[in-house]
């Protein structure tokens, strides 16, 4: 046990060593996988952020209830008994017809052409209007709620007005396969650029791999240190993508809480996204394993001893 | 500890290398195989050292038959031998300590224990005040003597050397041959495959005599042998 431990301590010191020795290529291996690694994470920041804020939208969603223009007082209050008695409803309140003109003739003195033409109305086109809100945010059961207050009679219309939200939403679900598929294809670069960088080391140590099987080293003596080198190179370039990621978030947070504050919300990105920079280097590590094995296995295949 | 019986050998696409060879050598001695270029003297080493297997005919080290081995056996066998080449096959990215260590670490020994042997070892062989010195700056004796430091690090029971004095001139070779010598008297096997006379000095010797793969044996002096 203490024999493998060393073993392995041992192969860990001599990666270092070379890595250190030809820092800036080591350094270039690894500013690939980290820039390989950033893209897709960026992407998923995006979209996982942006499904955060329309989530947080869908939650203040209402209902409005548009009842028909000639609903008599007695609808009003049928209806009214009706949501009252609604299980599925948190709160509404009810916008009389002489209300609802009222207020937008007063918000309308603000602009002269829109005053003009409600002014040239005449009588009042609003309808009575109930808005709810109900208890769930979940979009279908909005969207059952709204077709059953839709069937209700005495209502002409009834509105839900995250329509768009739930279509962006359904939209960012698409996305978040794309970003499955990005990543799967930048995985496969990251294998052969691991593999490759891997495979060159190889042919620059043959003559230590030749010796060392003439010494009597087993092949997994002769593997561990290029698996070492792969897995660093995986970690390394890990760190240096959460880094690049931490950066550019920090920059994008200055404009966006910009952004948001001119929609008075204290939207930011979250900085610190803990489970994906796990995944960011475990993901490396996983492929620059992967990628060294393969082309281990490979050279030790074909370097033959005479 | 060492047994041929009736093995020939055929590399693909050639005649046969080896033909019919039965030997048998025994723990503490010390043999030379002798014998033109392409007379089968480094295919008959590398058998003995199991980085070929026979085409036919069973080839038994310490008991073990070769053939029959599995792969992953084979590198726990080869770890009973010293192997000395001619081209010495050192490790020009390292200093010589490095160099000799190397066996110790591949068989799993490290720390004070394993200098403690590197400098043994070196020491051995002339070479202790040289430790940090990259091998490309010792000269071509000096670098074999290296090369036998490495093989014998790890206390084989087995030493097999092929042509290890064939680039050098006569006085190195003979500190060469005073060092396997050394290493013999002390009950050490070793098989040296060789093409001059001097190395063998005037001992007697167990001679394996190889002409076109096939093997004759005579107990030889370096006068029998020059004439």
């Amino acid at each position: 046990m203490s024999n493998w431990l060393n073993h392995q301590l041992q192969a860990i010191r001599l990666v270092l060593a070379r890595m250190q020795d030809n820092f800036l290529s080591s350094f270039m291996i690894c500013l690939v996988i980290g820039v390989a690694m950033c893209l897709p994470s960026l992407f998923y920041l995006g979209v996982d952020n942006l499904s955060k804020l329309t989530d947080h939208m869908q939650n203040e969603t209402e209902i409005s209830l548009f009842l028909k223009l000639d609903a008599s007082k007695s609808t009003v209050s049928e209806i009214d008994a009706l949501l009252a008695n609604n299980a599925a409803i948190k709160q509404y309140h009810f916008v009389g017809k002489d209300e609802a003109w009222e207020q937008l003739q007063a918000r309308s003195k603000e602009s002269n052409e829109v005053g003009d033409v409600i002014n040239q109305l005449g009588k009042n086109p609003l309808p009575d209007a109930f808005f709810i809100q109900a208890k769930s945010s979940d979009p279908e059961t909005l969207e059952a709620l709204r077709s059953e207050l839709q069937n209700t009679p005495g209502v002409e219309q009834a509105l839900l007005n995250t329509e768009w939200a739930k279509r962006l939403s359904t939209l960012l679900s698409l996305s978040k396969k794309l970003i499955f598929f990005v990543a799967s294809l930048l995985a496969v670069v990251l294998l052969v650029i691991i593999g490759n960088t891997v495979r060159m080391q190889i042919l620059t140590q043959k003559d230590e791999i030749e010796v060392s099987y003439l010494i009597g080293a087993t092949r997994s003596f002769i593997r561990t240190p290029f698996l070492y080198a792969g897995m660093l190179y995986g970690f390394f370039g890990g760190i240096l993508a959460i880094l690049m990621i931490t950066g550019m978030i920090q920059t994008f947070n200055y404009s966006v809480s910009q952004i948001s504050h001119l929609y008075s919300s204290d939207f930011s990105l979250n900085l610190l996204n803990g489970k994906l920079y796990l995944s960011v280097i475990v993901s490396a590590v996983v492929i620059g394993w992967v990628g060294s094995y393969i082309a281990v296995t490979r050279a030790i295949a074909s370097i033959k001893i005479h | 500890m060492i047994q041929f019986d009736q093995v020939t050998k055929r590399y693909p696409g050639s005649d046969e290398v080896l033909k019919n060879v039965s030997l048998n050598i025994d723990a503490g001695e010390f043999v030379f195989v002798t014998g033109h270029s392409g007379a089968g003297k480094s295919t008959l080493l590398k058998l003995i050292a199991a980085t070929e297997r026979p085409t036919s005919g069973t080839v038994l080290i310490a008991n073990q038959n070769v053939s029959q081995l599995k792969a992953s056996a084979i590198p726990f066998l080869r770890r009973r031998f010293g192997l000395i080449f001619q081209d010495h096959k050192l490790l020009y990215d390292r200093n010589c300590f490095e160099n000799v260590i190397l066996p110790l670490r591949i068989n799993g020994i490290f720390g004070q224990e394993a200098a403690k042997r590197v400098r043994a070892a070196l020491d051995k062989v002339g070479l202790l005040h040289k430790e940090k010195a990259m091998p490309i700056t010792l000269s071509g004796g000096e670098q074999q003597r290296l090369a036998i430091a490495r093989a014998v690090v790890s206390r084989p029971s087995i030493l097999i050397a092929d042509e290890p004095t064939g680039n050098l001139d006569a006085s190195y070779a003979a500190d060469i041959m005073a060092i396997f010598y050394a290493f013999n008297q002390v009950g050490v096997t070793v098989i040296m495959a060789t093409h001059d006379a001097l190395g063998m000095s005037a001992r007697q010797n167990r001679v394996l005599h190889l002409n076109q793969g096939k093997l004759s044996e005579n107990i030889s002096t370096a006068e029998s042998f020059a004439s």
